[in-house]
């Protein structure tokens, strides 16, 4: 099975917390990945790590079979990975149009793949005038995920994508993120286990920094056991 | 489906239809002076004295304070940096025209080339520490990098070029735009030269570069997780902002024709930072009427109070930061004054217990 990313043995420390204490996750070509486990357990770091954002001190991150631990995070997001951080971080003072296009890294991309992102998501494409600011929580979710769509990223990185979501709009999210990873590969860390199960091929669970499980998403649903031990959901 | 070159600049025009209209009315403004005034279109033409003239001078001094306020609207309202040295952008293009004119008896086209080249690498002095400090570390080392400059041009070892604590002076401008005689004409290219950089302005902050400029003012960590190297579209600002607040410099040099060392301190920076405060920030157009109020303010105060101007003009900005935070232009956009708001916050200071809106930031 090809990998896209491969992670080993990574430690992170942010100040003087050593946080990631040695995670590994191999994610396959193509696939979603959930990372799983409780607040605080490491998964948003794991994220962060991989785009450089928090730089693990040692470990490896290989994306595509290139190593890019030690790059800026510009650097590793130009190899064709895109980052959906938490809490909607998109650009409020820009327009919904302005926040698509300022994510194209070659001209053009924007037009390309518009018809593709509205299909997706058909809420952007009326609301293509107005601020990001003016957006609900669930379109500028949208907004946030479209964006990572603009350019040509392989790997996309989610986080929390039905945080804070209504149930209608956390149907919408999970049917988007399902069709685009026909085109790109997903890692995901959904603290919502029922929708990471529904939307995830793969997991990997992460407790107090360290990967303690990893496999496929089918054989987790079955084990009641390490559900309950890990992340708390029976 | 793709947009005609054409078509684009007839939007991008039909945009500006306010400006357009200012700038007619602005291109009119002497001779409608003049007709008030009593004097004849062509008396206007020829530089005849009167409320005409004066009016012109008045108006050139707030374009080049308008030039000034746009080159710190892009760093700090667009972009984000908040620069405590941006005085030094304006005074090094005001030396050097003097310097190049009085000492070297250098002609205009060469003054510019001068006075472009300095504005690169003062950009690249700036943008030296753009990767290692932001925020307000950022505005601490432009201000000691401006201070440098400042202690430099009042240095008695350079007076006879910079003319030390007294000032450059002497400076014989060239005869066909010289302030005394030219006035009209130097009115005429001051006015052309600002609509050119509000249009340059403009189109930058319409541009690609000028999106993720307002995306690094937002967030830039953002902009980074996206892939910018924030650190050249930082730089790519503060060269603008050099070049056009060095050309506002020169333009301030070839009009008064004495460069005082005021324009190096650290109150002329402020002086930017209240234009914009007042116009708005973030807007270009606030600069623009921000520096139109400013100046009339200080003109009509100093005008019929005097020295206490500077008391009841200081009086009058807290005014405006409590009640009118977003600018003139960004509450005419809002359409909503903080009158309320504005009461809260006094009392709020007054009283020591923060409004909620402030406890919240």
């Amino acid at each position: 099975m090809e990998h896209i990313l491969e992670v080993q043995n990574i430690h992170t420390f942010i100040g003087q917390y050593h946080i990631l204490q040695g995670v590994d996750v191999r994610v396959p070509k193509g696939s979603i990945t959930a990372l799983l486990g409780r607040n605080g357990a490491g998964k948003t770091t794991t994220l962060k790590s991989i785009l450089g954002l928090t730089p693990p001190r040692e470990g490896k991150v290989i994306f595509e079979g290139r190593e890019v631990r030690g790059m800026k995070s510009f650097d590793i997001a130009a190899q064709g990975i895109g980052f959906v951080p938490e809490h909607r971080a998109i650009f409020r003072d820009l327009t919904v149009e302005e926040n698509l296009k300022i994510a194209e890294r070659v001209k053009g991309e924007y037009l390309r793949k518009r018809d593709f992102i509205f299909n997706l998501f058909p809420d952007l494409s009326r609301l293509i005038a107005l601020s990001g600011a003016s957006l609900s929580g669930g379109q500028q979710q949208m907004l946030a995920i479209a964006r990572a769509l603009v350019a040509d990223n392989r790997l996309l990185l989610i986080d929390e994508p039905s945080e804070g979501l209504a149930p209608v709009i956390i149907e919408h999210m999970m049917a988007a993120i399902r069709q685009l990873s026909q085109d790109s590969t997903v890692v995901l860390v959904e603290q919502n286990f029922l929708v990471a199960s529904q939307l995830a091929e793969n997991y990997v669970i992460i407790e107090e920094g360290h990967s303690v499980k990893a496999g496929a998403m089918k054989d987790l649903v079955n084990d009641k056991a390490t559900i309950h031990r890990y992340l708390g959901a029976a | 489906m793709t947009t005609k070159p054409s078509s684009r600049l007839a939007a991008f025009f039909a945009n500006q239809r306010g400006a357009l209209i200012a700038l007619l009315l602005l291109a009119l403004l002497p001779f409608i002076v003049g007709l008030f005034d009593g004097a004849s279109l062509a008396a206007v033409w020829v530089n005849g004295s009167g409320q005409s003239k004066f009016i012109q001078g008045l108006a050139i001094e707030i374009i080049i304070l308008s030039i000034y306020a746009l080159s710190f609207d892009v760093i700090f309202g667009i972009t984000g940096m908040l620069s405590f040295g941006h005085s030094m952008f304006f005074a090094v293009g005001a030396y050097l025209t003097g310097i190049s004119i009085k000492s070297f008896e250098l002609g205009l086209p060469a003054t510019l080339g001068i006075v472009f080249a300095a504005a690169i690498v003062q950009a690249l002095l700036f943008g030296v520490v753009l990767p290692r400090v932001k925020g307000i570390t950022f505005a601490l080392v432009t201000l000691g990098i401006a201070s440098v400059f400042h202690i430099v041009v009042m240095s008695s070892e350079l007076g006879k070029y910079t003319g030390a604590d007294v000032g450059l002076q002497g400076m014989v401008v060239p005869a066909f735009i010289s302030p005394a005689n030219e006035r009209l004409r130097f009115y005429f290219i001051a006015l052309t030269i600002l609509a050119l950089v509000y249009l340059l302005y403009k189109r930058f902050v319409d541009s690609p570069t000028g999106r993720v400029c307002i995306a690094i003012r937002e967030n830039e960590g953002r902009a980074r997780m996206l892939g910018y190297n924030t650190f050249y579209f930082k730089l790519a600002a503060l060269t603008l902002s050099s070049f056009t607040a060095a050309l506002a410099g020169m333009m301030h040099a070839l009009y008064q024709p004495i460069v005082s060392p005021n324009v190096a301190g650290m109150g002329f920076t402020v002086t930017a930072l209240l234009i914009v405060l007042i116009g708005g920030v973030g807007s270009l157009e606030g600069a623009l009427v921000g520096a139109l109020v400013y100046r009339l303010l200080d003109f009509g105060l100093r005008r019929y109070i005097g020295e206490s101007a500077s008391f009841i003009n200081g009086a009058i900005y807290v005014v405006f930061v409590l009640f009118v935070p977003y600018g003139i232009v960004g509450t005419w956009r809002l359409k909503s004054f903080q009158i309320k708001q504005g009461w809260a916050r006094m009392t709020g200071w007054l009283t020591g217990k923060p409004s909620s809106e402030d406890s919240a930031r």
